[in-house]
């Protein structure tokens, strides 16, 4: 009889914690939900009030979304430019954290400090300055502007956390194997990359979300070329009304890259995330 | 042949670790670097490793100089004391590493990691990651990893010290046995005397940068060269009493029946080492000195101050006027506050220069 009690009360305890990590997830689900069956109702069920909840789903808002807003092209785009950031921040980035956390640089702390300097200047400020800069250069409204400074814009990001990511290796590994006979290249190559990979695969999830997203820079440094999907998604917004279900039908577009990149990069992300936090 | 160190310097801006060194190791001789954290045993080991470059001096290993020759070229092989696995890596893939790099066939890769892996005991765990072995494992694989593509030359800085003592103890034999077996040029960084004692063709003592003796174990402890080097090895430490050569070539000291024992030999010594003021020290290791009962003939009174049985031995601390030191024996019957005679033998009683 004694031993029933806390059993009892740790079925209890075990179903309140499940029933508050099911009202958490429902409170972060539900917007996400929320959108994406917005996108597949047609416009009268989504005028109705009190909303519907059982309704024909429809896919013309994706019909609508490639025919009038030329979803299609933005999202090659938005493909492109993000790529070319991310890769562009994660390989840089990476070569720079490596030779701060491991080489004799002189004055490493100020050029690491240097760096990150950048993330503290608000975009707004500095959008016109790059306006200008990129007219004199030929390269408003092109790929290669917004791909340049998403990567930019991630760099110190990358530089600061894949140096921590860096340090956390042990140095006596990466000795060992220069002295197995790796040359300096080739010890970063077979041993340090592999044990990278977790920080790498965080680090390059959250640089690509960010490029993903942009909207103030995307907006003001392209006009026809390369429009990404934040500045078509926003043209759902029309100056008489808010077209919902186009809106909704972009928002699914665009998170559906960043869902299966997540997807992808799971079995890296949850250790990556963590390590840092448990050394070991 | 073997390693020839040239009066190597170390600096860290204003900080100097290694100062001018010099000392050549013969072909298959395994040398021990000994001494507290801080001495500069492990920054000459990894300039000789070429992981650390020399602020000035050479290093010529097997003859030719590698004084800025990157590690991959000089044709060693390292022990960490953390042991430098590759986490990701299975045990057979670590020891396969270096022969991967070196772009041997998979047959004769496989052959050698097995040959290797069964002379170091760890056959049986091959598929194994470093994370689910034991430290004593781990080091093995290190070793494995070291050995199995024939260096010329063995580098191991405190390979033993994260190992329990039993453990370490039976590693120490192990690794003394394969790597003489094997006929390598061995430099073991540590500072645990008995490792250095057990192991050493030689031992280098160093302290704050420089070497302050390089002999072998029994000579080191026998002879040696300074105050420093005597207090270092052997436990309990040797007893140092401070001496000073009078005019007259007198010896006076702190415990003056001690310093009258010190043979002519010895007194020919103190001369030669003695600091400009004529300063230097009298030393006896503990179980040279001998009790017997007080006011024996050329005995100096002690008084016993506290008795330690360590089963084996006895440790006898005592107080001659206000000077304090310490008399190993068989069992006894003494106890604190007897009085009792102590005599130093001539032949056991050394000179020792004081450290600079």
């Amino acid at each position: 009889m004694a031993s029933q009690k806390p059993l009892l009360s740790r079925a209890v305890k075990l179903a309140a914690a499940y029933a508050l990590a099911l009202v958490a997830t429902a409170f972060f689900a539900f917007p996400v939900f929320w959108m994406a069956g917005s996108s597949v109702k047609s416009e009268l069920d989504i005028s109705q009030y009190p909303p519907v909840w059982s309704f024909t789903p429809t896919f013309e808002n994706y019909a609508k979304l490639a025919s009038e807003l030329d979803a299609f092209d933005a999202f090659v785009n938005s493909a492109v430019i993000v790529g070319l950031a991310t890769t562009l921040a994660m390989v840089c980035g990476t070569m720079a954290a490596y030779a701060l956390a491991r080489f004799d640089v002189k004055g490493k702390e100020i050029i690491a400090f240097e760096v990150l300097s950048i993330r503290m200047l608000p975009p707004i400020v500095s959008v016109i300055p790059m306006f200008i800069i990129a007219r004199a250069l030929g390269i408003f409204d092109t790929y290669w502007l917004l791909a340049a400074a998403y990567g930019l814009a991630g760099l110190p990001f990358v530089v600061w956390v894949m140096r921590v990511f860096i340090q956390d290796i042990p140095q006596s590994i990466e000795e060992a194997a220069m002295i197995d006979g790796c040359s300096r290249f080739q010890t970063f190559w077979r041993v340090t990359l592999p044990l990278l990979l977790p920080g790498l695969a965080a680090t390059m999830v959250i640089v690509f979300m960010f490029a993903w997203n942009e909207f103030l820079l995307a907006s003001m440094l392209t006009s026809q070329n390369a429009k990404t999907l934040p500045v078509i998604a926003a043209n759902a917004i029309k100056p008489k009304a808010i077209a919902w279900g186009l809106a909704s039908a972009a928002g699914v577009v665009m998170s559906l890259p960043v869902v299966v990149l997540v997807l992808m990069m799971q079995r890296y992300l949850v250790r990556g995330l963590t390590l840092g936090a448990v050394k070991g | 042949m073997g390693i020839e160190i040239k009066n190597i310097y170390k600096r860290f801006g204003s900080l100097t670790v290694v100062n001018g060194v010099s000392v050549d190791i013969a072909d298959g001789e395994f040398f021990v670097m000994l001494g507290p954290s801080g001495c500069g045993k492990t920054t000459t080991l990894r300039m000789v490793a070429g992981l650390e470059t020399a602020s000035e001096g050479q290093i010529f290993i097997n003859g030719r100089d590698m004084t800025h020759a990157e590690p991959r070229h000089r044709d060693i092989a390292m022990a960490f004391q953390d042991y430098g696995l590759y986490p990701n890596m299975t045990v057979f893939q670590n020891i396969e590493f270096p022969l991967k790099i070196r772009k041997l066939a998979p047959a004769e890769r496989r052959r050698k990691v097995e040959e290797t892996a069964g002379r170091l005991g760890i056959s049986d765990y091959l598929g194994r990651k470093p994370a689910q072995m034991s430290g004593g494992q781990r080091q093995r694989v290190s070793l494995a990893r070291a050995l199995v593509r024939n260096p010329k030359v063995f580098l191991m800085d405190e390979p033993l010290s994260n190992l329990d003592a039993k453990l370490r103890a039976v590693m120490r034999t192990e690794i003394k046995k394969l790597v003489t077996d094997l006929g390598i040029t061995t430099i073991y960084v540590t500072h645990d005397q008995i490792e250095a004692m057990s192991m050493a063709d030689r031992i280098a003592v160093m302290r704050k940068g420089d070497m302050v003796q390089v002999a072998p174990p029994l000579q080191v402890y026998d002879r040696p060269a300074t105050c420093f080097v005597a207090d270092f090895i052997g436990s309990p430490p040797m007893n140092l009493f401070k001496a000073e050569l009078a005019n007259n070539g007198r010896v006076v000291c702190q415990v003056q029946g001690f310093g009258d024992a010190l043979d002519d030999a010895e007194r020919e010594r103190a001369r030669a080492m003695a600091d400009r003021h004529g300063h230097f020290a009298v030393g006896i290791r503990p179980e040279h000195l001998q009790c017997v009962a007080a006011g024996t003939p050329g005995s100096v009174e002690g008084i016993v101050e506290l008795v330690e049985p360590l089963g084996q031995t006895t440790n006898i601390y005592l107080l001659s006027g206000d000077t304090k030191y310490v008399v190993v024996t068989d069992r006894t019957s003494l106890r604190a506050g007897d009085t009792i005679g102590v005599i130093a033998p001539g032949d056991k009683v050394r000179a020792v220069g004081l450290d600079r």
